[in-house]
């Protein structure tokens, strides 16, 4: 940011120049998202209406949890195709414990809900763990690491239930928390922001956070500097598994049954989505928290647009593709400019 | 990554000749070939049967297209997300050409060639998009052929409405599908066919050493003067259209324009191809590699329904093997 400022102020050579640098700084995205929110507040009453207005929030805040873990491991110069793997396992780990718990400790739901997110939890932290070391220790790639614990992931979802959704979860734990809103917002957003401050604050003020950047950037000058690397990235697949677990639990809840098919490849190509055009790089070392949050939004607003238009949802993912590679191409542009600079 | 592109960024007379020469570790998986068909062989007498056999043959043909494709882009450094919609697109939309000409007084070998054209265009439309953003735009393959993903899954469905589209002349199945040739099925012969046109292709035309020599060095290719984004542009296209082969013979075979015929290719033709040997890292890969990474899969996953696994447990299994199979390569890497 400080160097595209310095250059935005020792820069005079004409407004028009002036504005697609300052454009070229801050993104495309707020102001697509800006355009986006004040065009449909105009085209449809429907879409600033309270109902809707959660459905967005719900949405988005799913999404961007499993794409902040998404981007962690992208920053660090990884890749996470099991997310969607896991939120899948997760999430029906969650309901065949809480199945299990309601029946072993009748009435006493705070133990039963405790158990179910703590299986869930540690199922994530497990698959990111393998992932982990697959990546750190025997060193593959990312890439086919978690392509291979996407497949294994998945194929354990299915055959412990075979597909078929998972009911039996304590109703305190669909209505309190699933279903409930706090102050007007769903619940899930309160989950996403709190995961936003902590990331936020980890990207900022701890070891963790610089070093994943570190490894990410130069992952050679890293190692040369003494960061124990392996250390690092492990951390970071294991955040990716944990998160993309939260989601699971937060999709169960809202659902109110253990499903094989909240994750899949639609989740995993999505976080993908959700991080890039929110300005983290495939290369690694580059991505802020807030953006990948704001893409989020922009994404989840862009379908809820869609569908109020009554566009055909067969036709909706053109309009994702087209945006992914705009986004990716204005970065790449910019990216060779600051190069040249 | 970083060690191995570190070892691979000199290209010497010495390695490219060691590419050639066999060591003990490239044979693991032609053994593994043979260990898994003679196992599931014991275990069950079907799998010995003419029809079984025929049967794999088919099947491996089907991905072998689809792992030549994805291989061709992996060697330049690339890989091809959209190959999975791609198929789906022109599976729709070579099939809904055909039923649209049938409808009227065309004779049927013009509707075939019609709808075969417009298949290979389809698929070449998507290569010349892929590869006018890898190499002009030089954003990462992944991320664009991610969007072309979702492009290409839009337009399938789209254009099908959703629904089989039927409605094809005879001779599209007998050209595609159940036509023989030497006692074998017309999708064997057409695979052998453009496996030895592909593999002459990467071998022995400036195309295909150039190819190798971006995926293996790209600032090298660069000072060397090799022209890299008209070839990534190639690459993408060749690939594609392979693709789109590999989708009219499967729509022949299924017997309808599918919007779902690519489901999970892209990835399964990525495992086929990486477990056969080709590396992410570039430079490496053939379409020997490929047919031999497909024959794998499909004696194995063959193998597994015979014995009567199911198909969760199948893939479980194919996880562990894909990454088995980097590992594999990784021995590989190092030995050379």
């Amino acid at each position: 940011m400080t160097v595209e400022e310095a250059d935005m102020r020792s820069s005079s050579r004409g407004d028009l120049r002036a504005l697609s640098r300052w454009i070229s700084a801050i993104g495309i995205l707020p102001v697509l998202l800006t355009v986006l929110i004040l065009g449909m507040c105009i085209i449809d009453p429907r879409f600033s209406g309270v109902a809707n207005v959660t459905n967005i929030l719900r949405n988005a805040s799913v999404l961007a949890i499993v794409a902040f873990g998404q981007a962690l491991v992208l920053i660090a110069g990884g890749f996470d195709l099991s997310v969607g793997a896991i939120v899948a396992l997760a999430s029906e780990i969650a309901a065949v414990t809480m199945r299990w718990a309601g029946t072993a400790f009748p009435e006493q739901d705070a133990l039963i809900i405790a158990l179910g997110v703590g299986a869930a939890l540690g199922t994530g932290i497990l698959v990111g763990l393998v992932n982990g070391i697959c990546v750190a220790v025997l060193r593959i790639s990312g890439f086919i690491a978690t392509l291979g614990s996407m497949s294994v992931t998945l194929g354990i979802a299915l055959i412990i239930t075979n597909g078929i959704p998972v009911y039996g979860l304590p109703q305190s734990f669909i209505t309190q928390f699933g279903r409930a809103r706090w102050f007007e917002f769903p619940s899930a957003a309160y989950v996403a922001i709190a995961i936003l401050l902590v990331l936020a604050f980890v990207q900022r003020r701890t070891v963790l956070g610089r070093y994943l950047y570190a490894i990410g950037g130069n992952s050679e000058a890293a190692i040369v500097s003494g960061i124990s690397t392996r250390r690092y990235q492990i951390a970071a697949y294991v955040i990716s598994g944990l998160l993309a677990a939260v989601t699971g639990l937060l999709l169960t809840a809202l659902v109110g049954s253990g499903q094989a098919s909240f994750g899949g490849d639609l989740m995993m190509l999505q976080s993908i989505a959700a991080a890039v055009i929110g300005g983290v790089s495939l290369h690694g070392g580059v991505g802020r928290f807030g953006m990948v949050a704001l893409s989020a939004i922009f994404l989840s607003i862009l379908s809820n647009a869609l569908n109020l238009l009554r566009v055909d949802s067969r036709i909706q993912p053109i309009f994702i593709g087209v945006i992914l590679i705009c986004a990716v191409a204005l970065d790449e542009i910019r990216r060779r400019r600051t190069v040249h600079d | 990554m970083t060690d191995r592109e570190a070892s691979m960024s000199a290209p010497s007379p010495a390695a490219l000749a060691g590419r050639i020469h066999v060591s003990p570790v490239q044979l693991i998986l032609p053994a593994g070939v043979v260990i898994l068909f003679t196992g599931f062989a014991l275990a069950d007498h079907r799998v010995m049967s003419s029809a079984n056999l025929i049967n794999i043959l088919q099947q491996t043909s089907f991905l072998f297209l689809f792992a030549m494709a994805q291989t061709i882009v992996i060697i330049g450094r690339g890989f091809d997300l959209s190959l999975g919609p791609t198929a789906s697109m022109v599976s729709v939309g070579s099939a809904l050409a055909m039923a649209v000409l049938g409808t009227g007084h065309a004779g049927e070998p013009v509707i075939v060639l019609a709808g075969l054209a417009a298949g290979a265009v389809l698929g070449a439309l998507v290569g010349v998009f892929n590869g006018s953003v890898v190499g002009f735009l030089r954003v990462t393959p992944f991320v664009v052929t991610l969007g072309s993903f979702n492009i290409a899954t839009g337009i399938a469905t789209t254009l099908s409405g959703g629904h089989p589209v039927q409605g094809m002349p005879e001779l599209f199945f007998q050209l595609l599908s159940t036509g023989t040739m030497l006692g074998l099925p017309a999708p064997v012969v057409i695979a052998i066919a453009v496996g030895l046109v592909i593999h002459f292709v990467l071998r022995r035309t400036v195309f295909g050493r150039g190819l190798y020599l971006i995926g293996t060095n790209a600032r090298a290719a660069e000072v060397a003067g090799v022209p890299i984004r008209l070839i990534l542009m190639s690459a993408y296209i060749l690939s594609s259209v392979l693709t789109a082969l590999g989708a009219m013979i499967l729509t022949a075979r299924t017997g309808s324009g599918e919007p779902s015929i690519g489901g999970t290719l892209s990835l399964q033709s990525a495992a086929a191809a990486i477990v056969g040997g080709a590396s992410f890292s570039g430079g490496s890969g053939s379409a020997g590699t490929a047919l031999l990474g497909s024959l794998f899969i499909i004696v194995l996953s063959n193998g597994m329904n015979l014995v009567q696994i199911s198909g969760y447990v199948q893939m479980i299994v194919l996880g562990v093997i894909v990454v088995a199979g980097v590992l594999l390569d990784r021995l590989r890497a190092q030995r050379s």
